[in-house]
């Protein structure tokens, strides 16, 4: 059958790439991620086979060859089904990888800064204190900049989305400010009640004060250690 | 439900389709290589944009092929001049005339010669249908007409359910076939009325052969209409 002997070509194709994709045995570590291990994979795998199998059907539209048993499965597949099951997969990944500092880095122009003091030893800021101490193990940036919760991570995202289309069209203000002051639930939600907090009387003391926002975590913390010592020309200040 | 796309119209929106597709599905490959605020946010709010668009122009095609092919008669109304279809164009419906006239054209070598006008109760763009070839003349209104048209599925039952529909249709292509290649009218009745051809299987119009016997076939295929 010739339109059955033309479609072999890319089905042959996708199958090969989607077992190389997925017959990899994940390199295990402590720090193995699952869905950034496996959903990269497959979405990868999508990716590719939706590509060949959408440019087989431009030139094969091109060519006006668009005949044949198996044209309207193949339209099916690469077309609309690939492009979906990528675009599922990939939101996966989007939420995933949003949360890296390598991606908050990569806005280059008003994070770098930022970023580099908080992976500066020497540095005195709040965040870089938190990092070199690996208080927080991965995401350092995302896991102070999120509230707690899956509306926290929503507002977070859509925030992140707002901030990178600011970047790319230009539409920002330096120096960079926040859109709201730093809540307290933020910081609470790792430390409230954790034996270190407790053992400073000044906690304990202002304890309600602090849960209800009367009195902001940075009031103390902020002027000592400013989360992240950076002047307005990304400098030291 | 098998849609054909068979249309200039259907190529287009499929080359559409597929180009916004692809664009979508490179900006996941740059997302997934190597992501950046930059190919994060194309990946996270264009992409889906284009995989929608893309979507809605395939659905919009198939939607224009399957109603083509599934037409009942629709009735349709041209100009004098105005081309019912070209030369080349995939067949998906055949046309009666309830009013006016067309000229059947056959363009060979860039070079234009009228081989037919067919007027009231007269039909045309069955041969394509049966064949399941490009239109092999281009068809043009020389006066206002009114055609009414028959999807090709629909066209195909006909056939199936009425035998007399199909002896009638199989001796309007022996006589334009001969007419194309030069037999005169006299000796093409003649022939006509001496080898009928058989009909083609009830159903089978997909891939059956419309006219196996008839002559110039081979040549060259006969003029529309």
């Amino acid at each position: 059958m010739d339109s059955g002997g033309r479609f072999r070509f890319p089905s042959v194709l996708a199958v090969a790439v989607a077992l190389a994709g997925c017959g990899a045995d994940p390199a295990r570590s402590f720090q193995y991620d699952p869905v950034e291990y496996h959903g990269a994979r497959y979405l990868a795998v999508a990716l590719v086979a939706g590509i060949v199998l959408a440019a087989w059907v431009l030139v094969r539209a091109l060519r006006r060859r668009v005949g044949g048993a198996h044209f309207g499965a193949l339209v099916v597949t690469s077309l609309v089904m690939l492009p979906l099951l990528s675009l599922a997969t990939g939101m996966l990944l989007v939420f995933q990888r949003a949360e890296r500092v390598e991606f908050c880095a990569s806005c280059h122009r008003t994070m770098s800064a930022y970023v580099d003091d908080m992976q500066d030893p020497g540095s005195r800021g709040l965040a870089a204190i938190h990092y070199r101490n690996r208080y927080i193990p991965h995401n350092q940036c995302y896991e102070c900049h999120t509230s707690a919760g899956m509306f926290g991570t929503i507002e977070a995202k859509l925030g992140g989305i707002v901030d990178v289309f600011k970047y790319y069209t230009g539409t920002y203000d330096v120096p960079l400010r926040m859109r709201s002051p730093y809540p307290n639930a933020d910081c609470l939600k790792c430390h409230a009640e954790s034996a270190l907090w407790l053992a400073r009387a000044e906690h304990v003391a202002a304890r309600e004060a602090l849960f209800t926002e009367r009195i902001k975590c940075m009031d103390c913390h902020g002027a000592a250690n400013p989360a992240h010592p950076v002047g307005p020309d990304g400098g030291k200040p | 439900m098998s849609v054909h796309f068979s249309s200039r119209a259907a190529r287009r929106g499929l080359i559409a389709s597929s180009s916004l597709t692809l664009a979508a599905l490179l900006m996941g490959l740059a997302f997934v290589v190597h992501t950046t605020g930059g190919t994060l946010f194309l990946f996270a709010t264009v992409a889906p944009v284009l995989v929608v668009a893309a979507i809605v122009i395939l659905a919009a095609v198939a939607l224009h092929e399957f109603r083509g092919q599934h037409k009942l008669f629709e009735i349709e109304y041209y100009d004098p001049g105005e081309a019912v279809f070209r030369q080349g164009d995939a067949g998906e419906c055949a046309y009666f005339v309830r009013d006016g006239e067309v000229e059947v054209v056959k363009v060979a070598e860039g070079k234009e010669t009228v081989v037919a006008k067919l007027g009231k109760g007269q039909y045309f763009g069955e041969m394509a249908l049966l064949s399941n070839e490009p239109r092999n003349a281009t068809v043009r209104t020389s006066a206002p007409t009114e055609l009414a048209t028959l999807g090709k599925t629909n066209f195909l039952a006909l056939l199936s359910v009425l035998p007399s529909t199909q002896e009638d249709i199989m001796k309007t292509i022996r006589t334009r076939a001969m007419r194309m290649a030069g037999v005169p009218e006299s000796e093409a009745r003649r022939s006509r009325m001496s080898r009928l051809p058989a009909p083609p299987p009830a159903g089978a119009g997909e891939s059956a052969p419309a006219t196996p016997d008839v002559p110039g076939r081979r040549d060259g295929p006969p003029p529309e209409g």
